[in-house]
């Protein structure tokens, strides 16, 4: 690379991504696997809103029919909701309809949105901003997702659905076209691939349905939409969450969002802080994945931002509890997949891309879309056809749902920020006037790994030195996140080419695990550090799945 | 081979406690319990003892709240046959009165081993196996480390300090299993299927109080903060001064 600030160089993430392994996550020749194998009418891939929401809604159905099902739900945390991360301001008419008998104050909520403000930063000030519409939060409640997700958690137990935690979904069992089930992963091999002591072999679980609801950048999910040749208008984009959980001094008594600064201009993203009790406070940075500078890092942005005096206020003298990231799909109405639905299978919430970006909003997307699947399936059970056509009606009731109707109306808005924050933010404020009708067209994308990276030295901060008290490095944030993955399983990164110096510090800067470092211009991988946030795996490295319970172990995100 | 395995109900290792408004308990919101790790070794050796038999059964018993129904289910999924919970809301801090409490239980139930944990990871008491032996009138050795049974005789070993103690006794026996015993098995989606339909005898319980009481617990000392002294050979006479006159080490 050469010298001076002046210079600036690009690369390509995608050309460095290794492909899919599709041979590994579509299994086609029908052998048997070597551990235990179940046969089921309806598997769940993944323990988070939408597939506790389709299983209990399922489970509902089913009990109201007089009909007995046999329902599974596979999940790779240890425990109910250890993988599970939001914000969250999480809007209830999802759980009124899924709980029609119960009042507001029974659900996992923590309190009722009271107070808002929007914040516009510079490195010193802040500029108080009327609520942007799609943002208010009246009526909307504080909740931790990990909380939301025991709940629910117990809900679809105490129905009869056999949660199966810590045995993640590792391939799609196949026949023909049609999904016939998923192979889980093995756990207790060596960092070698040898069996130990406690070695469980691959378990199949046999479904009549399988459902994937795997979460954000679901590795099933999309091993069969790029299988099953499924696409969308746009590729689906992402950004990447960092988040803590703070024992305060100070009571916050008001969800805050901020816009601007630390990002740079030609980054799209917020924070967002939000009291779980008054002094119980969640914050965190969030950052769309198409940034152009290819030293910017996200975690060490949102370390930079709690030195604010608006954050800084609250958090001196507190405690941070707990750390945590996620990638979000934050493409919208035009980055959804043409069909949901295929032979044999569904796909719901964030695997599919059922996020709102301008109203920050996903989880009861998620649990409506788990709904509308649980209809479907029950229909296609009792008709004992389990068709493509037959489970299209999946993708008719989300098509006519309030899901696409919100993601409809604001189309475009993400989008518009690919030229930059005031470009963006003048575009986004006429498509609010004009109901989504503005620009009247489809904004293209491409996808984050085709956006070009500029290394040009000077232009992102240089690291910062963590206090550790305020400011806290990536190690500090795994061993925070609850993470103790065994340190001898074998590496579940796909890195794949042997790329620069610079792409070393761009995969480094980019994971806020500390799960890659830039080492005399090579690059090392600490895979025991992943806490599973997908980041690299839409702009580098693939992630796959590993020993069940590997990763954080999330109590309170 | 008939085994009963006295499980306790723990707090994570990997959970913040936090004690409680009243000073003398943990404040259980938001802590995730686990199946003591030690009952584990447990367990997993009366499973493999009926296996190596081909015949028996292993029986789970538990004494504490509601909740720990799942600690039982968790090792009815690694392949207990059934489970007994001795429920009550509050466990009394006397680990006599909770052997009395098992002692009943387990007295005339048949078995060939009673097997419990060196200790549980909240209290480390070390006690309550041994009582439960005493109120049985049956032999104990306690932190196995290695088990080999040879018809109604055992043999166990015992690590202990600089060596290994080898101790054997006549069956029925109470041991309390060490690590090292065995590597225990994660239930298998089998197991855990399984398990949601093997029986669990739920018995409430009322343990007297006993001649203990938790007056006051206090968390740990904050760890003074680390002092990056210099860098280097320069730094070395300060660190040694330090070393000498704060830390008091040299």
């Amino acid at each position: 690379m050469a010298e001076g600030a002046g210079s600036r160089e690009q690369f390509l993430p995608a050309q460095y991504q290794p492909a899919l392994p599709l041979d590994r996550l579509i299994l086609k020749d029908g052998s048997p696997g070597a551990g235990d194998r179940m046969e089921l009418d309806v598997l769940i891939v993944g323990a988070g809103p939408a597939g506790l929401a389709c299983a209990i809604e399922l489970a509902q159905l089913a009990k109201g029919a007089s009909t007995e099902l046999s329902i599974g739900v596979l999940e790779k945390a240890a425990a109910l909701g250890e993988h599970s991360l939001s914000g969250a301001v999480v809007n209830p008419r999802a759980f009124r309809e899924l709980f029609p008998d119960m009042q507001d104050s029974d659900l996992p909520f923590r309190a009722p949105v009271r107070k808002e403000a929007v914040y516009l930063l510079t490195a010193e000030s802040r500029l108080r901003l009327p609520t942007p519409p799609t943002m208010r939060n009246k009526g909307n409640y504080i909740a931790s997702l990990c909380e939301i997700v025991r709940w629910l958690g117990e809900k679809a137990e105490a129905l009869g659905v056999n949660v199966f935690t810590g045995f993640p979904g590792a391939s799609l069992l196949v026949d023909g076209p049609r999904v016939v089930g998923v192979r889980t992963a093995a756990s207790g091999l060596d960092r070698d691939g040898r069996p130990l002591a406690t070695y469980l072999a691959p378990n199949d679980l046999a479904a009549k349905v399988t459902v994937l609801a795997e979460g954000t950048r679901g590795m099933l999910s999309q091993a069969w939409c790029t299988w099953q040749q499924v696409t969308a208008a746009n590729p689906q984009l992402f950004a990447l969450g960092v988040k803590e959980l703070w024992e305060t001094r100070h009571p916050l008594d008001r969800i805050i969002h901020t816009l601007g600064w630390p990002l740079p201009r030609d980054a799209f993203g917020g924070s967002f802080m939000y009291p779980l009790a008054p002094n119980l406070v969640a914050l965190g940075l969030v950052v769309g994945l198409d940034y152009r500078d290819g030293a910017l890092d996200v975690h060490s942005l949102f370390q930079r931002m709690k030195l604010h005096p608006l954050f800084r206020r609250y958090l001196e003298g507190g405690e941070m509890v707990e750390w945590g990231a996620k990638t979000i799909p934050e493409g919208g109405y035009h980055s959804v997949p043409a069909r949901r639905s295929g032979d044999g299978v569904v796909i719901l919430g964030d695997a599919a891309g059922f996020v709102d970006v301008p109203s920050l909003k996903g989880i009861h997307y998620a649990m409506q879309s788990g709904m509308l699947a649980a209809r479907a399936i029950l229909g296609a059970l009792q008709a004992g056809d389990v068709s493509p056509a037959r489970l299209a009606d999946y993708d008719r009731m989300v098509s006519e749902s309030f899901i696409v109707q919100d993601l409809y109306r604001t189309r475009n808005m993400r989008l518009a920020f690919k030229d930059g924050f005031y470009a963006g933010g003048l575009k986004a404020a006429l498509m609010t006037l004009t109901g989504g009708r503005f620009p009247g067209r489809k904004i293209t994308m491409q996808r984050d790994a085709e956006v070009a990276r500029h290394i040009a030295p000077g232009v992102s901060p240089g690291p910062l030195v963590p206090d550790g008290r305020l400011t806290f490095s990536k190690v500090d944030g795994v061993f925070k996140s609850g993470n103790v993955t065994r340190d001898t399983i074998p590496g579940h990164l796909i890195v794949g080419w042997e790329g620069t110096a610079e792409l070393a510090e761009f995969y480094a800067r980019l994971c806020p695990a500390g799960v890659y470092e830039q080492v005399d211009g090579g690059l090392r991988v600490n895979a025991p550090n992943c806490i599973d946030c997908k980041a690299t795996d839409v702009l580098g490295p693939r992630w796959t799945p590993r020993e069940g319970g590997s990763g954080p172990k999330y109590k309170r995100m | 081979m008939k085994i009963a395995v006295c499980v306790k109900r723990v707090p994570d290792s990997e959970t913040r406690v936090k004690i409680a408004s009243d000073g003398k308990s943990l404040d259980e919101a938001g802590v995730k319990f686990i199946l003591n790790p030690y009952d584990e070794f447990a367990v997993e050796e009366a499973l493999r003892r009926r296996e190596q038999a081909g015949t028996g059964e292993v029986v789970v018993v538990s004494l504490g709240p509601a909740a720990a129904q799942e600690t039982i289910r968790t090792a009815l999924a690694m392949g207990a046959d059934r489970g007994v919970l001795l429920q009550t809301d509050r466990i009394p801090a006397d680990g006599l009165e909770v052997a009395k409490a098992l002692a009943a239980e387990l007295t005339n139930g048949g078995y060939d081993l009673v097997l419990f944990g060196r200790m549980a990871i909240d209290d480390y008491n070390h006690q309550v196996g041994p009582m439960v032996a005493e109120l049985l009138d049956l032999p104990c050795v306690t932190a196995v480390a290695h088990l080999d049974i040879a018809g109604q005789r055992g043999s166990a070993e015992r690590e202990i300090e600089g060596g290994v103690e080898i101790v054997e006794f006549p069956l029925p026996a109470v041991l309390t299993t060490d690590k090292g015993l065995n590597e225990p098995r994660y239930p298998a989606l089998k197991g855990i299927m399984a398990a949601k339909k093997k029986p669990l005898e739920v018995k409430p319980t009322t343990p007297a109080a006993g001649g203990l009481e938790v007056v006051a617990m206090t968390p740990p000392p904050q760890r003074k903060e680390g002092k990056v002294v210099g860098e280097g050979p320069a730094a070395v006479p300060e660190l040694l001064r330090l070393l000498r006159e704060e830390a008091k080490v040299l």
